[in-house]
């Protein structure tokens, strides 16, 4: 499955299908991770906050390729998907492995991705180059195959997304 | 000796091992270091008692490879509030993993909101294996480094530091493998539940 990740609404028309799916995590109820250690420990795979993240973490799990828009801060995701990558740690187990000559954590069923960032707002070089090696490391904990990241202002969002979506040949 | 102000960046912040790096730093420094956690309800006050201090000193987990987002909300409320005369930061971070360079991308980050909104950066210790390693042979280690840290700080002399348990990869991952059984055996899991594949 296709999933489309956005922390903002977005003008798209999608096509009436199963197999892609878009999520405006903006309208979403989603509570900030704890750090409990629940989905590791007590109820492995599953969250023990019950709100709107539970529908979207499995969706991560299962998609083949993923489309995050996101505003970016500090040189990372703002709040909003910031919010929603901390609380889908249930698709990782607690135990480690190696990969890639590093520790990372193992993965449940996680599809292998092709992922596309989108990431947006007023943003100088230096910013970019540390989301670009942000979106390098989450590439070993997110089970990426490949990505690509693509840089544009808040008023460009619905342009490169509609371009995207014709390259999926979505729209 | 400066006065500093310690955060407490992690969202398990009153149980977190964030905390127990802040007392040990806390121990080492003295008498003029104060450690609060960061809430939701508590920006304002903890950027009031910033107007009091020379130094800042932010102690957190890495998550998702990044700051925590209640850590994330903070720095945006200081974008916006700063204070009357910015401190110098510092930052302590630890993550779960053997590498303490895991930590490195969060460092940047944290360096590029002082130049943004024009804090100086003092010194960084970045811990890797720092789940376990405060309840491990190996707590000297990280207890050592912490005290060379508060001394670079109280000093005025900036360093950038890091700690890990020193093991090889390989037995890191069977280590930690015996601590989260341990963990989940708490709550009568078992290690073949906790590796079950199934999401919900």
């Amino acid at each position: 499955m296709k999933l489309i990740l956005s922390d903002c609404p977005l003008s798209i028309q999608l096509p009436d299908q199963g197999d892609v799916k878009w999520i405006d995590l903006s309208r979403l109820n989603i509570a900030n991770c704890v750090g409990c250690f629940g989905c590791w420990t007590k109820t492995p795979g599953r969250c023990v906050i019950r709100d709107d993240a539970v529908k979207v973490y499995p969706l991560i799990a299962r998609s083949d390729t993923l489309l995050y828009i996101s505003r970016i801060k500090y040189g990372g995701y703002d709040t909003v998907m910031k919010t929603m990558l901390e609380r889908a740690i249930p698709v990782q187990q607690a135990f480690i492995r190696i990969l890639a000559g590093e520790t990372h954590h193992v993965q449940r069923s996680v599809v292998p991705k092709d992922a596309t960032i989108l990431a947006y707002g007023d943003t100088g070089e230096e910013e970019r180059a540390i989301f670009r090696k942000l979106v390098a490391r989450n590439a070993h904990n997110m089970n990426f195959k490949t990505y690509r990241i693509f840089f544009c202002r808040e008023e460009e969002v619905n342009d490169f997304t509609g371009k995207e979506l014709k390259a999926w040949n979505v729209c | 000796m400066e006065r500093v102000l310690i955060l407490n960046g992690s969202p398990r912040a009153p149980r977190s091992n964030s905390k127990r790096y802040g007392e040990i730093f806390a121990a080492c420094y003295g008498e003029n270091a104060e450690i609060c956690p960061v809430t939701r309800g508590n920006h304002q006050e903890l950027r009031d008692k910033l107007d009091g201090v020379s130094h800042l000193l932010f102690v957190f987990p890495l998550y998702a490879d990044a700051i925590p987002v209640p850590l994330l909300d903070f720095l945006k409320f200081l974008e916006d509030h700063p204070p009357q005369k910015r401190p110098a930061v510092s930052v302590l971070i630890n993550c779960g993993f053997l590498e303490p360079q895991q930590n490195e991308i969060a460092l940047e980050m944290m360096r590029l909101f002082c130049r943004q909104n024009r804090y100086p950066f003092a010194s960084s210790l970045s811990i890797g294996s720092g789940e376990a390693i405060l309840n491990s042979p190996f707590r000297f280690l990280a207890a050592r480094k912490i005290k060379r840290f508060a001394r670079s700080i109280a000093r005025g002399t900036p360093q950038t530091l890091s700690v890990t348990m020193p093991l090889t990869k390989k037995w890191f991952v069977a280590a930690s493998t015996s601590y989260w059984v341990k963990y989940g055996a708490r709550w009568g899991t078992t290690q073949a539940q906790m590796q079950t594949m199934e999401i919900q």
